[in-house]
């Protein structure tokens, strides 16, 4: 976030607590795209994403007079968002028991890897538009363990800084860095299975 | 010269820049040298950019942004 971001956000959470219902609007239009989008990834439902948005707009509204200024006000509305999303999902428990050990690659008695690696980093990009790499790609976040899940999207979608991310979540630095890079290594094994078969001759590494 | 599964446990902060610089150059070194982890650090960053592609796409339906404005008005601005 910009240092002029950040000041606006300043400004727009001391109006809010004031209850200036036109800072109201501000923070729609800044953070309905962001919060839908979120509760979306995180639940693939479109009413369950609405809910969990009227749920935020709500809260922040009635609540904005509980904001301390301790975190980033927009750490601090992730949270809010979060634990809607949280609230949501609980009563759809589903089984996302993918193996984390699965995603990291083995490496010989020495520390050296072990299997060969193939690049597709190349042909990824032009795959990127079809509906079908789409679909692999949500389905593969979809299934990512829940911690790894929101650190993810967090971090690397909603493009928080690790700080501000540490904070939504309430967790340390460490944490959110090792959720975010167990993420990363679940996502690379299970899009590489994909990628490569959609391999382009000719760009093969 | 540090091994593949050491420069494994370095890529996020190598990524993040804030690895020191003797331990990246080091991390560099190993890369220069050591194909398969060039290839690992590319498919590391490209799935990670292929899905925040995908996925900030998400966009709010137009019947969605209706309710949530009605929401609103019913809900807030209407609000004692």
């Amino acid at each position: 976030m910009t240092t002029d971001q950040k000041a606006e956000e300043e400004i727009l959470a001391r109006k809010l607590i004031e209850g200036d219902i036109e800072a109201f609007d501000r923070f729609v239009e800044i953070y309905q795209k962001k919060i839908y989008a979120l509760a979306y990834n995180m639940t693939h439902n479109q009413m369950d994403a609405q809910d969990v948005t009227q749920e935020v707009f709500l809260t922040i509204f009635r609540k904005a007079h509980t904001f301390q200024g301790k975190s980033a006000f927009s750490s601090w509305v992730y949270r809010v968002a979060l634990n809607a999303v949280y609230m949501k999902l609980r009563s759809r428990k589903k089984d996302q028991s993918i193996s984390v050990e699965d995603a990291f690659p083995s490496f010989n008695g020495a520390g050296y890897h072990q299997e060969v690696i193939r690049d597709w980093s190349e042909s990824a990009e032009s795959l990127m538009f079809s509906n079908e790499t789409k679909n692999v790609i949500q389905s593969a976040v979809d299934q990512l363990p829940e911690k790894e899940k929101i650190a993810f999207l967090l971090r690397d979608v909603e493009g928080l800084s690790t700080e501000e991310a540490a904070e939504a979540l309430d967790l340390s630095v460490s944490a959110v860095k090792s959720r975010l890079h167990r993420a990363r290594l679940i996502l690379r094994k299970k899009l590489s299975g994909y990628f490569e078969e959609k391999q382009i001759p000719g760009v093969v590494k | 010269m540090i091994c593949c599964k050491e420069c494994l446990d370095l890529l996020h902060d190598y990524l993040d820049g804030t690895l020191s610089k003797e331990i990246e150059k080091s991390l560099e070194e190993h890369f220069e040298d050591c194909p398969p982890c060039i290839s690992f650090l590319n498919t590391y960053k490209a799935a990670s950019s292929a899905c925040r592609q995908t996925l900030t796409q998400t966009e709010v339906p137009d019947e969605v942004a209706a309710s949530l404005k009605s929401f609103i008005k019913k809900n807030i601005k209407n609000s004692p």
